[in-house]
């Protein structure tokens, strides 16, 4: 027994030993360590998996070319599970423990807000690369959050803008989640549309995770639309399109749009051609005709076997930004990095990208994808400027 | 009044439709977890778990070739015999214990915890569409049914009628109502409890899984699907009554007309709330719910 | 019989006399001494997961409270948490700066719900009892999840941190995490011996008569209904000084503090720990917070390996962990019982 024991300790201080000399044998310069709390796990896992691929593959490339004056990048992940107080403290545990110099990765829109708090109680910056509630850089903005991608705001400027110019009917009807982000979505769609001389012909608001969509498609029946727009996204928008289509009402003339995170790579394949003519406003889509935007889509499908989408995309421009900021700052000094990221421009797959500096908002331009077949094909665009929209950040 | 009587016919109508399909599905789910509590005292705090299985296992089988026919055969069997693993290996060792009921509700928590990551780690989190056998649009009452949802109307409706006769017309519900009452009096006429309580498992199990192949093509398979359904078919049993089938049967029916009709006049997040706020109130009020145990007068 | 309002309370046998046992105060001992050290060995992220852990250990604690000496399943503690953490939060967001004044609040708050709610749910046997504290906490989260007012689905953030007006001229800033630590440390631990002191009078042992034999306790002249219901009161404001914390922590609340997952888990803390032993608990609330943060480091699949350690626990180790060591600590000494 004591032998045993003995040897048990004598192996248990070899490992130690091992592991102690194995994490002093580091790298010449220490690496940017970046920290991905992002949903691998839960509802939004599909696109906590592109978030991830986009990320890992970047980062692949700027390591391979000499990484960030001399320094590579470390991506770190933790898993927020889609679940606010869960993002909160994994970011806690890679700001105090893994002590990263730069957070990403958060998807939900609570999530990002919650962490985003974090963040600046710990000085360090977050940057979102897929929320698109627009309070996050209006309202509720924070002098350490940015955002790379497209808000909501942005989304329905575009995509009503198309819409109005290219259905002839004028008859629109509004299908959101009820939920802050459903209902912020929607309100943005029905204010444009207003503007633009559409008529709202009904709203409703299913929960969020509803099961069945047929008991509010009596209210569809009844208005007649012309036009329907959806702010659901993943399993609610599966639901949703293939009951309108068991119920046979997505023959003829009616078109579908929606928020750009209704359908995507991921959910596409559920539908069974229930999306198809699906038309929505991205700042990204995989057809998009630039050399920079082909290497990386062939690169992404060689690693991953699957198109890109935009939350793969738009992770993957934002590596290309932290490098040309901590280029430029020569530092992961909070406040310099703030300073280098605003007012910016730099290169991503679908073209130059700007962050405005009154609220950290990429100009981002848009694209109008429409759903053809099993792919999406870009039909329209709207420069970044004209989609933007006004500065509501009066807190910094 | 000729407003009325079309909104009536267009909106209620349909909803009401819609509220009993619905309801009939969510009885064969509550169905199974009533038998199981009726007879063991047992809640099975992973049958929403089981539902989410057997929408795998369907997705597993049309993978294979099986077809949708097949699938509606095979996968209430292969989840039936999950529940009887279920019984066997967790529930038995418990039940002589004097705090079962707190026990195996722990029990049956952990193993939907395990139930809904092995889902994760096998097929992953993307969400798997089944196809529609049926196609087509049917009229009831002037209202446009899709044809599939009719069938899963007429193929509930005759899975409960089969529970009902099976429980209250044969001799092995004769013996099934017996131990629910007095299992001791029963063992010793020389009746293997053991048997009926791994049968009584693996039909409420085969319930849930027969449930989600019928409604895997209008809600589509994902790893969080049998979680809300649990909720739910909790309620239904509560009003039911814990152990009645009848009551099973009337509450989902009545629970989803509440829903589905209450929709149609508050935002539908409240509608749902109404439905937790009714089973509150039979909780208090009348809380062995609408109907008897089985067994019971 | 198999009714369900005649299922059986768990219980240690002698529960009262363990706690006041010397074994049990070594250990209680040895775990305060870790308490108090630990922020020394364990740097900033641990010790805000040690201030968590406390806090969620606290719902752990009311849960034995009830189960352990009252003979009652709570599923349903969540709703006191969470009623707490959203009262603090709305306070601290639109109404005062003032901890002591928020504190007041709450404890009248929780104190009136839980009064309205046991009262209720007492007269109920069994395992409706459960069923309803879980009803009414299921209810809570959803009225915190369908009101836009309350933050909806996404909660509450800017939960300010304050300073806590101690004396006149002693302020206590809780914006250094080991401050925070040692004040929630302090108010755990005279929660503990408080609650303790309760059950080791005569009320407590009314309570565990009840538990063991409502109706003959009756015959002897108690009203068992006033016991049970000052027992779950009681409960209530322990579960509510966890949820009074919280968003002084984490600087936001959200619907889930209402959650089944905070109610079950504050179940399994106790199973994990042991039950009527009121320390298990506590270190049992410890143990499965340390553990799902570290196990949620290395796999997606953390709820799978929380499932099996539930699994193993009911069926193989029922007394829990204090439970255990009580019993090898038995054999050692050669006694029994």
């Amino acid at each position: 027994m004591r032998k045993l024991l003995d040897g048990t300790h004598l192996g248990a201080a070899v490992a130690f030993l091992a592991g102690l000399l194995a994490s002093t044998h580091g790298e010449a310069a220490d690496p940017v360590k970046v920290g991905v709390v992002t949903p691998l796990s839960g509802t939004y896992a599909q696109i906590g998996k592109q978030v991830r691929w986009g990320a890992e593959l970047a980062v692949k490339e700027i390591n391979a070319a000499g990484g960030v004056n001399g320094r590579s990048f470390e991506l770190i992940f933790e898993d927020e599970e889609a679940n606010p107080p869960v993002a909160v403290r994994k970011a806690e545990k890679l700001l105090l423990q893994d002590k990263v110099d730069l957070l990403t990765g958060t998807v939900n829109s609570g999530s990002t807000l919650a962490v985003g708090q974090v963040a600046e109680r710990n000085d360090r910056i977050l940057v979102t690369t897929v929320s698109y509630a627009t309070s996050i850089t209006g309202a509720q903005c924070n002098a350490n959050v940015f955002r790379v991608n497209a808000n909501a705001f942005q989304q329905s400027s575009a995509l009503t803008a198309w819409l109005v110019k290219n259905i002839p009917g004028k008859r629109y009807f509004f299908v959101g989640p009820d939920y802050e982000m459903g209902r912020s979505t929607i309100a943005a769609f029905q204010d444009d549309i207003k503007r633009l001389g559409g008529t709202e012909v009904g709203a409703t608001y299913p929960p969020l995770g509803a099961k069945d969509f047929s008991p509010y498609l009596g209210q569809v029946r009844a208005a007649r639309p012309d036009v329907i727009m959806t702010a659901t996204a993943g399993n609610d928008t599966v639901r949703l399109l293939t009951q309108l289509k068991e119920y046979g009402m997505l023959s003829g003339e009616l078109t579908l749009a929606g928020a750009a995170g209704a359908v995507t790579q991921e959910n596409i394949g559920a539908m069974s051609g229930a999306a198809e003519g699906f038309v929505s406003a991205a700042g990204y889509a995989v057809d998009v005709d630039t050399p920079r935007n082909k290497a990386f889509v062939e690169a992404f499908k060689k690693q991953y076997q699957t198109d890109p989408d935009l939350f793969g995309a738009d992770t993957y421009g934002l590596f290309y930004l932290f490098k040309q900021a901590i280029e430029k700052a020569g530092t992961t000094d909070t406040a310099k990095l703030r300073a280098a990221m605003e007012n910016v421009t730099w290169e991503t797959p679908q073209g130059t990208k700007k962050i405005r500096k009154e609220d950290h908002q990429a100009v981002v331009d848009m694209l109008t994808v429409k759903v053809v077949g099993s792919s999406f094909k870009t039909v329209g665009r709207v420069p970044g400027e004209e989609a933007i929209g006004p500065n509501n950040c009066k807190k910094f | 009044m000729e407003d009325f009587v079309s909104y009536l016919h267009f909106v209620v109508l349909p909803q009401f439709i819609d509220g009993l399909i619905i309801g009939v599905a969510l009885a064969l789910v509550a169905l199974g977890l009533t038998m199981i509590f009726g007879l063991l005292d047992v809640i099975n705090l992973a049958h929403g778990d089981i539902y989410m299985l057997g929408g795998y296992a369907a997705v597993a089988a049309l993978g294979w070739g099986a077809g949708y026919w097949g699938a509606l055969v095979f996968v209430p069997l292969l989840v039936g015999v999950v529940g009887w693993g279920l019984e066997e290996l967790g529930i038995r060792p418990l039940l002589p214990r004097g705090d079962r009921a707190i026990v195996t509700l722990l029990l049956t928590f952990g193993v939907s915890l395990i139930l809904r990551d092995l889902a994760q780690v096998v097929f992953g989190t993307e969400t798997y569409a089944i196809a529609t056998p049926l196609s087509g649009m049917a009229k009831l009452a002037g209202v446009a049914v899709p044809l599939y949802r009719l069938f899963v109307l007429i193929c509930g409706a005759a899975a409960i009628v089969l529970t009902w006769w099976l429980v209250y017309r044969t001799r092995i519900g004769a013996v099934l109502r017996a131990t629910a009452v007095d299992p001791a009096m029963v063992a010793s006429f020389g009746v293997p409890i053991r048997i009926v309580y791994g049968a009584t498992f693996f039909y409420g199990c085969a319930l849930a899984g027969f449930a989600a192949v019928l409604l895997g093509p209008i809600y589509a398979v994902f790893p969080t699907m049998g979680h809300d359904f649990l909720l739910l078919a909790f309620a239904v049993v509560i009003v039911g009554g814990m152990g009645s089938i009848a009551g099973a049967v009337i509450a989902a029916l009545l629970l989803s007309q509440v829903q589905g009709l209450a929709s149609l006049w508050i935002p539908p997040v409240w509608a749902e709330t109404l439905v937790y706020a009714v089973m509150m109130l039979v909780l208090i009020v009348r809380p062995r719910g609408l109907f008897a145990r089985i067994g019971e007068a | 019989m198999l009714h369900a309002g005649a299922a059986e309370p768990v219980r240690l046998s002698d529960p009262a006399g363990f706690v006041a046992s010397i074994a049990l105060r070594r250990f209680v001992a040895v775990l305060l001494l870790v308490a108090v050290l630990f922020p020394w060995l364990g740097g900033g992220f641990y010790t805000r997961l040690a201030i968590e852990a406390l806090l969620l250990a606290a719902t752990a604690l009311s849960v034995d409270v009830l189960l352990g000496y009252a003979g009652l399943l709570s599923l349903g503690q969540a709703a006191y948490f969470g009623l707490a953490a959203y009262i603090t939060a709305l306070c601290y967001l639109h109404v005062t700066q003032s901890f002591w004044l928020v504190a007041a609040i709450v404890v009248i708050a929780v104190a009136l719900l839980s009064a309205a709610l046991g009262a209720v749910a007492i007269r109920a046997r069994g395992v409706y009892f459960a069923l309803i504290t879980f009803g009414a906490a299921e209810i809570l989260s959803k009225i915190a999840h369908n009101t836009r007012a309350l933050g909806g689905s996404d909660g509450l953030i800017g939960i300010p941190v304050p300073s806590l007006q101690v004396l006149p001229g002693l302020k206590i800033a809780l914006s250094d995490n080991m401050v925070f630590y040692y004040v929630v440390l302090a108010v755990i631990v005279l929660v503990y011996f408080g609650i303790r002191r309760v059950l080791n009078t005569g009320f407590g042992s009314v309570l565990r008569a009840i538990r063991d034999n409502s109706d003959r306790v009756a015959y002897l002249g108690y009203n068992p209904f006033w016991y049970k219901l000052v027992a779950y009161v009681l409960a209530a404001e322990v579960a509510a000084l966890g949820g009074l914390f919280y968003p002084l922590l984490r600087g936001f609340v959200a619907p889930n503090l209402f959650g089944f997952e905070i109610s079950t888990q504050s179940v399994v803390m106790t199973l994990v720990g042991g039950v009527g032993t009121l320390i298990g608990p506590l270190l049992g609330g410890v143990i499965i917070t340390f553990f799902e943060s570290v196990i949620g480091s290395y796999t997606e699949r953390h709820l799978m390996v929380l499932g099996v350690i539930f699994v193993v626990f009911v069926l193989f180790l029922p007394d829990g962990l204090v439970g255990l060591a009580r019993r090898s600590s038995h054999r050692r000494s050669g006694t029994t019982s």
